[in-house]
């Protein structure tokens, strides 16, 4: 994959990353096939090579229970960071959205890893946290700007969501 | 004749404070004027903002179509707030999206 550049992989020089690649294992999903479900035992991070991956929430729509979207992962992007942060159970669900192709790291594998190369450890972790600080950051604006609708709505001046 | 009119005068005075007993008890009682309780205007009752139209479903909406809704309108404020986290200002955190959920 000469032109692969995932997110998990930034500042690395080519040979550490090379070797990171080295410990992924290839999978693909065809469309709609579950990755892991929520609350699963996260075991694997993964990185997508291409296609598309949805995350989801399960929530009650008139009495049934749907899968509501809560973020989408690309070609190059993290996914299932909870294998490396305890407690190590999944909180969503991903489904690939179109057939997919990722690399799937085993969490002893990378920790084993990072503790033979600690710079290559360190590098890792800090991509993870930024992925992770992302994502607080994104729900964060979220959560203010459906309470100042919530306000609105209280308030009787808003529109609903 | 002394002994006469004092005797009178003492009955005709038991007379009027017996009149003057009995009509103190058989007076109707006036009852005690309640004090006037401020009247709440309360507003029509919103639990969990049950009642507002935009809550409810549309009959002639599938399901399908509102998930689809759903899902428009998180990518547009995750895009939203993508924005926010890319050029923090209060005018981009509050910007309005064209999600078919809001408007």
């Amino acid at each position: 994959m000469p032109d692969f550049h995932p997110d998990l992989l930034k500042s690395m020089s080519a040979q550490d990353a090379d070797a990171v690649l080295a410990l992924g294992r290839p999978l693909t999903l065809s469309s709609g096939a579950v990755l892991f479900q929520l609350g699963a035992d996260a075991d694997h991070l993964y990185v997508i090579d291409r296609g598309r991956v949805n995350l989801t929430l399960p929530m009650q729509v008139f009495g049934r229970e749907e899968d509501i979207l809560v973020e989408e992962r690309v070609a190059g992007q993290t996914l299932g960071w909870s294998a490396l942060i305890p407690p190590h159970r999944f909180t969503l669900k991903a489904t690939a959205q179109i057939d997919t192709e990722l690399l799937a790291f085993r969490r002893a594998a990378l920790l084993d890893h990072f503790t033979a190369h600690p710079r290559v450890g360190y590098a890792i972790v800090g991509n993870v946290a930024a992925t992770v600080g992302q994502r607080l950051q994104v729900f964060q604006a979220m959560w203010l700007r459906e309470m100042k609708r919530v306000l609105e709505l209280s308030r009787g001046t808003g529109s609903a969501v | 004749m002394i002994m006469f009119l004092m005797a009178l005068s003492l009955g005709m005075f038991g007379l009027a404070v017996t009149t003057m007993a009995f009509g103190a008890a058989t007076r109707n009682e006036r009852k005690p004027v309640a004090p006037l309780q401020p009247r709440l205007d309360l507003a029509p009752e919103r639990f969990f903002a049950e009642g507002h139209p935009s809550f409810h479903r549309q009959p002639n909406v599938p399901l399908e179509v509102l998930l689809l809704q759903i899902e428009r309108h998180v990518r547009l404020e995750q895009a939203a707030a993508e924005s926010f986290i890319s050029l923090p200002s209060p005018e981009v955190l509050n910007c309005r999206t064209q999600s078919p959920l809001i408007h």
